[in-house]
């Protein structure tokens, strides 16, 4: 219990730097934008109970706001993000429900599964985003595209930190 | 009672998300744009301490296209600086103007965070109310203009620049003096979109386009970038797609310009104003 604990801590922090440091600043032809952090919401265990969730993410993306000079957006998105987590869960559900003892990732699950279940909250999130970011319905389809394209950047993301740990 | 006890109990996911989104909104108005300043005191004191420390390690990359920028300016300078010479050599004779003083105050900065990827980017400088930064200072590179200062705190300060949705500033055709609204569009990095120039103006695909110094903000005729596209719309006005100069990716250094008659001239603009509603 308490070294889960400890690696999500150290997965929050470690997600969280990688975004302010390194992939905010990430940008190609002022479309693509990945949003890697999402990944500590996506990998946290079966068991956490509904409430932690939600506070874990909202921290998760005022953590994210506070160095991005966006205070709330990204809190936003990733509450929502969280809120939408059990729900999508249940559906996904296998007959015989979840193993306990075993986690949302692509080791215990399998890849298809894991890249469903990333591809449907990462879009939710990163539409969220960046409508909330332009604050607008106008010129829409850009933005649109542009939320398209940057939830396949960080999707890409996403599996190839996958299948790093698998191998691992 | 009890009933209400099994209400909250039941939907108590729901209402925890209801109750933290609500919160996020409320973050989202209480920090837009309008009402950074306070919420900057706070956070830049923090987030600038971390940034610094980041960019001290960056800013060796870029040191040798710095320099070779560096040495561009200090030529051009000293080409200026040879033609102010001869002018004031030629002038023996005339009267010295008691009047002048230096209309306009420069310093230099350097960037410590830059985001070119938002719809709302900032940058953040190391210099603050202590330097001499103050609101509304204009802030260039030395290709051209960059934004406008947005925020101070007692040693960093953050810039509203081109690339943010916000932005606007006025600016016109070097050749032809006729003037627009220039904003950035959010499309990329390197470009904005004029508009309000009347269509029986003669416009050319790599004309300058500078800023006009009517906003009291930018001194005038600072280079802003280059016509890359220009059509009609409505068969009035031009929307016209325009380059920037500066690069906003690779900025490091950029210079802060203080207009040391702004207080004059907004108290005159001010009185006329008031003037006018009299009437």
């Amino acid at each position: 219990m308490i070294k889960e604990i400890a690696r999500n801590l150290f997965n929050f922090i470690f997600l969280v730097l990688l975004q302010v440091v390194l992939l905010n600043h990430v940008e190609i032809n002022g479309l693509f934008n990945p949003y890697l952090y999402v990944l500590f919401i996506l990998l946290l265990p079966f068991e956490t109970p509904k409430w932690l969730l939600l506070v874990t993410a909202f921290l998760l993306g005022l953590s994210v706001d506070w160095f991005s000079q966006s205070l709330g957006i990204h809190a936003f998105a990733s509450v929502a993000m969280a809120y939408v987590r059990p729900h999508l869960l249940d559906f996904l559900a296998p007959r015989d429900g979840y193993d306990t003892g075993t986690k949302p990732n692509s080791e215990f699950m399998g890849l298809s599964w894991f890249f469903r279940y990333a591809l449907i909250l990462v879009l939710i999130h990163h539409f969220l985003l960046f409508f909330i970011q332009v604050f607008t319905f106008y010129q829409f389809f850009e933005t649109l595209l542009r939320a398209i394209l940057s939830s396949a950047f960080t999707l890409t993301l996403i599996v190839l930190s996958q299948l790093f740990t698998l191998k691992r | 009672m009890q009933n209400l006890l099994k209400f909250l109990y039941t939907y108590s996911f729901l209402i925890l998300f209801l109750i933290l989104e609500g919160v996020s909104i409320f973050l989202m108005v209480e920090n837009n744009n309008f009402q950074r300043a306070s919420y900057l005191q706070i956070a830049q004191t923090v987030t600038g301490k971390f940034y610094e420390q980041a960019d001290n390690i960056k800013v060796y990359f870029s040191l040798r296209a710095n320099n070779e920028i560096l040495a561009k300016e200090n030529i051009d300078l000293r080409n200026k600086l040879a033609s102010f010479r001869k002018i004031i050599h030629e002038k023996k004779d005339s009267v010295i103007d008691t009047t002048y003083k230096q209309r306009y105050v420069y310093f230099s900065a350097k960037i410590i965070n830059n985001t070119v990827s938002k719809q709302f980017n900032y940058i953040t400088l190391n210099k603050g109310a202590r330097d001499g930064v103050k609101l509304d200072m204009a802030v260039l590179s030395p290709k051209g203009i960059v934004g406008v200062v947005s925020g101070v705190s007692e040693s960093f300060s953050t810039v509203l620049p081109v690339l943010n949705r916000n932005f606007k500033v006025s600016a016109k055709l070097r050749k032809s003096s006729f003037f627009g609204s220039l904003t950035w569009g959010g499309v990329s990095s390197e470009t904005c979109i004029l508009n309000d120039i009347p269509h029986h103006v003669q416009v050319h695909l790599g004309d300058t386009i500078v800023t006009t110094g009517y906003s009291g903000i930018f001194p005038e005729g600072v280079p802003i970038g280059v016509v890359k596209k220009a059509e009609l719309k409505d068969g009035n006005f031009y929307t016209i797609q325009v380059k920037l100069t500066t690069d906003f990716r690779g900025l490091d250094y950029v210079t802060l310009v203080g207009d040391l008659k702004k207080q004059e001239r907004e108290v005159l603009e001010k009185k006329m104003e008031q003037k006018a509603d009299h009437d």
